[in-house]
């Protein structure tokens, strides 16, 4: 960027621009925890200048600017993932879009609600339940998540077992187009508002989102354990296939149950099988039937137990907080793996000889998202202050990836990390589709660039593989003396 | 809700622990305020990760020590904190190493030159600790005395400041009229160590607290009872190493208002408005003090107790808190000016709060708001309507 237009900006946004290095520095990660002189290494993630554009009109601005002074800009809200998504990997501008935030309006007859993009889950959760309204479907991370955010990514977490990914439930966005453009979608246009859900800001910025709610209802909760993984598969299948489909399913394995135990932090006793939380949203007479319906499950099944409700309902409280796992650090590596639920025992079997020939224990947990789907998130503990050992455990994330592919899975959102794995996530007629997606609407490609299209230089998949495996190779040699 | 208990280990590993998730942002009062990222608590705990965890000093800029320095202490990150960290105890480790920097706010080296030279956050001398209780009738008892039940720990801004000179001598009142055997330390009241400790200036805080608590210990005196929340804290939290097993029961007053209310030593007559309480972040989330303020004014015949928006657990700072106003007075008053559009929705007509340093800046706040709401300390309001 220029001097003349990093002035202008700074003219233009006064004390809601910073080009303070230690801003700037801040807005240079996300929760990934990939050493910064690696990140410095390989990337350019320090932005020259961080704006805070408070209105739709000052983002549609800054877009033309930059548009025609071809500046990459990153759009950044919650920045609550792990993928560098809301993370510059060629300097330029981040926006910072913390400011477009407030309930626009609530439709009570259509049963929707118009939200600004920044706004957090949580508080429009909080919001709506005034009302006696909630959200369809929100992400594991909504306190800190916002509207904006999880449409841009894949959009599936607790709800979306019942009410579909929150793509499904999106009536009408609007978006700032990389000209600066601005330009509202509704589901029934042509192009249709589906392109930007898992577009992970790089066609637009999406400043407001009309999303369907629902009544608010009461809750019930099951936490089961079961001995084993095929048969935690087994109970999975039958509460999907019943007649009421549940609000939420999240399994945890025996390695997450132990940690847990052995972090103090555990409401269970048991630190073997796999824990299995339920939970189910309806009218008082839906959950007395739902209750039924289970205790006549639980009669043909003899190996399931289910522990007692309070035990099941702090499970249900914590659920935003699987990261807590990461008291057993300091750090956590891990990956997300999007996959079939067929393929559970078979992930789990892989993961357990890979834990075996790494000598590491891998953590597993997840929440099953739609009939046939799951996200599984598997993690190990590292620290990040021994740079050689973290290096050498890093490979084994693309270990997880692998075991995840080999069973039918893919990662869970892109970002710059996961682009080597670029074609397991997309076929070559999507990934051809989306790139000219992509060049239509982007040209210059200054949103948000270097994520999702092309894998970096640097983390191409020849790259990428050959180094993975030379470090894992390494690790697995020296991991007696670890 | 399930309720998490903080846990601390060290600023280094507390620093890497912090996943950076951002449940803090909301929460976070300050950052709400100023809008950038190295104003959120994840912000600072990330610039602290590089420089004490990943020993990278050059990172202790005058922009860093500033960010710290912005922080009232409320302590809403840590009930927010997905790892469970206890973010009070790190920010006030990050501030006690920023003090052996010598980099620490000119403002908290003001602070400390007056506690060290007068025992009391003021320029003036702790002898006249009592001044405020010289228009009581008699204040005889209130000379630090052996043979009383109950010490009333009265607190520097209590003390020495006017306006909130108006507690003291409603809690003397309240206290005497219940026929309560008190008295107060004196002249030998030292501050209770809070705002030491809030500065980074952790073991000055300690040798305060531990002359405090052999004077009560020479007192021979068993119950204390505090007005200010922060104070209350200190004898709650922090005393226990320093009495050595000796028997202490401390109070709030509001605890003790609330007992003595219950036990019908004191009767409230009805007032006519509708009142709403502010928690202190001390008293409150800090301390787990939430129903006896509200059990007093419910008590009040007639009057109707509305809840603000943020209350209780997620209430929100007034912005006096962790020193800041002596750093940064204008954040202050824009943290407060949020909690103060929160009390104008409520509809309230009193404001009431059980902490001299809220009342203080909420009466500013309300004031410059031009609100027609009375802004009253609970002692003020049971004074007020107690039963002669």
């Amino acid at each position: 960027m220029n001097k003349t237009t990093l002035l202008s900006i700074k003219e233009k946004f006064g004390t809601r621009a910073s080009d303070s290095l230690m801003e700037r520095e801040l807005y240079s990660r996300d929760l990934a925890p990939v050493p910064s002189w690696l990140v410095k290494l390989l990337f350019n993630a320090l932005p020259e200048i961080v704006v805070r554009p408070a209105s739709t009109k000052e983002i549609s601005e800054l877009m033309k600017l930059a548009w025609t002074e071809h500046v990459p800009v990153t759009p950044r809200a919650g920045a609550t993932t792990v993928f560098f998504n809301t993370v510059p990997v060629k300097g330029g501008i981040v926006m910072d879009l913390n400011l477009i935030k407030g309930i626009v309006a609530v439709d009570e007859e259509q049963m929707t609600v118009t939200v600004r993009a920044a706004t957090t889950w949580g508080e429009l959760e909080e919001y709506l339940n005034q009302l006696n309204y909630a959200c369809k479907s929100v992400p594991s991370s909504a306190p800190a998540a916002t509207i904006g955010g999880w449409l841009c990514m894949m959009g599936y977490g607790p709800g979306s077992l019942k009410y579909g990914s929150l793509m499904s439930q999106v009536k009408a966005i609007e978006v700032v187009l990389p000209n600066g453009r601005v330009q509202k979608y509704s589901k029934e246009m042509t192009p249709s508002i589906d392109r930007y859900a898992a577009s992970e800001g790089t066609l637009g910025i999406i400043t407001e989102i009309e999303l369907e709610i629902r009544a608010l209802t009461s809750m019930k909760h099951f936490l089961f354990h079961v001995p084993d993984i095929e048969h935690a598969l087994l109970a999975i299948k039958n509460f999907v296939g019943r007649k009421t489909i549940p609000y939420n399913i999240h399994f945890s394995d025996a390695h997450y149950m132990r940690t847990m135990k052995d972090l103090g932090m555990a409401h269970w006793d048991t630190k073997c099988g796999c824990l299995i939380s339920v939970d189910y949203e309806g009218s008082v007479e839906e959950l007395s039937a739902v209750e039924a319906d289970i205790d006549m499950y639980m009669k043909s099944d003899t190996l399931l137990t289910r522990l007692p409700d309070a035990v099941a309902e702090k499970e249900w409280d914590e659920r935003f907080r699987s990261i807590r796992l990461k008291r057993g650090g300091p750090s956590v590596l891990g990956g997300e793996v999007w996959m079939p639920i067929k393929n559970l025992p078979s992930y789990m079997r892989d993961l357990e000889q890979m834990a075996n020939r790494y000598g590491v224990e891998l953590i597993t947990y997840g929440h099953v998202v739609s009939p046939e789907h799951t996200t599984m998130m598997t993690a190990l503990f590292a620290d990040e202050t021994s740079a050689l050992k973290y290096m050498l455990d890093l490979s084994l994330v693309k270990k997880i990836q692998d075991a995840g592919y080999r069973n039918g899975g893919c990662p869970y959102g892109v970002g710059l990390w996961n682009t080597p794995y670029i074609r397991r996530i997309y076929n070559r007629a999507g990934l051809k589709r989306i790139r000219e997606r992509k060049r239509t609407v982007d040209p210059s490609d200054i949103m948000n660039p270097g994520k999702i299209y092309q894998t970096p230089f640097m983390l191409n998949a020849v790259h990428f593989h050959i180094s993975m495996e030379i470090l894992a190779a390494v690790r697995k040699v020296f991991q007696k003396g670890w | 809700m399930s309720e998490h208990v903080p846990i601390y280990t060290t600023l280094e590993k507390e620093s890497l622990i912090c996943a950076r998730c951002g449940y803090c942002r909301n929460a976070c009062p300050v950052y709400q305020t100023i809008g950038w990222e190295s104003a959120t608590p994840r912000g600072k705990i990330s610039l602290a990760r590089q420089i004490f965890a990943l020993d990278n000093k050059e990172k202790m800029t005058d922009e860093f020590v500033q960010r710290v320095s912005q922080c009232t202490l409320c302590g809403a990150c840590a009930h927010e904190c997905a790892t469970d960290i206890d973010t009070q105890r790190l920010w006030i480790e990050l501030r006690q190493r920023i003090a052996t920097t010598g980099k620490a706010p000119k403002g908290y080296d003001v602070l400390r030159k007056n506690l060290q030279a007068n025992k009391n956050i003021t320029t003036t001398g702790n002898d006249e600790r009592l001044d405020w209780a010289q228009d009581l009738d008699n204040a005889d008892h209130l000379k630090s005395r052996i043979g009383a039940d109950v010490c009333y720990f009265v607190g520097c801004v209590s003390s020495f400041f006017p306006q909130a000179s108006e507690i003291a001598v409603a809690v003397s009142e309240i206290l005497t009229a219940a026929n309560i055997n008190f008295t107060t330390l004196g002249g030998e009241e030292w501050c209770c160590g809070f705002p030491l400790r809030g500065c980074g200036f952790v073991d000055d805080g300690r040798q305060f607290i531990k002359h405090n608590v052999q004077r009560i210990k020479e007192l021979g005196i068993h119950t204390i009872v505090a007005s200010c929340p922060s104070c209350y804290h200190v004898w709650k939290k922090d005393a226990d190493e320093y009495l050595d097993g000796y028997e202490l029961n401390v109070f709030h007053i509001t605890e003790f208002i609330a007992l003595l209310i219950q036990n019908k030593q004191i009767r409230l007559k009805a007032m006519h408005e509708t009142i709403t309480y502010h928690d202190p972040c001390d008293l409150g989330r800090n301390s787990g003090v939430f129903q006896p303020p509200r059990y007093i004014i419910q008590n009040i015949p007639d009057v109707t107790l509305v809840e603000l928006k943020h209350n209780q657990m997620k209430s929100l700072c007034c912005g006096g808190g962790g020193n800041l106003q002596s750093v940064d007075p204008e954040l202050t008053n824009a943290i407060s000016a949020t909690r103060t559009q929160e009390i104008r929705e409520s509809g309230a007509s009193v404001i009431v709060s059980a902490c001299q340093q809220c009342m203080k800046i909420l009466s500013i706040s309300v004031r410059k708001a031009g609100l027609p709401v009375k802004v009253m300390d609970i002692c003020q309001l049971v004074l007020k309507q107690m039963v002669r």
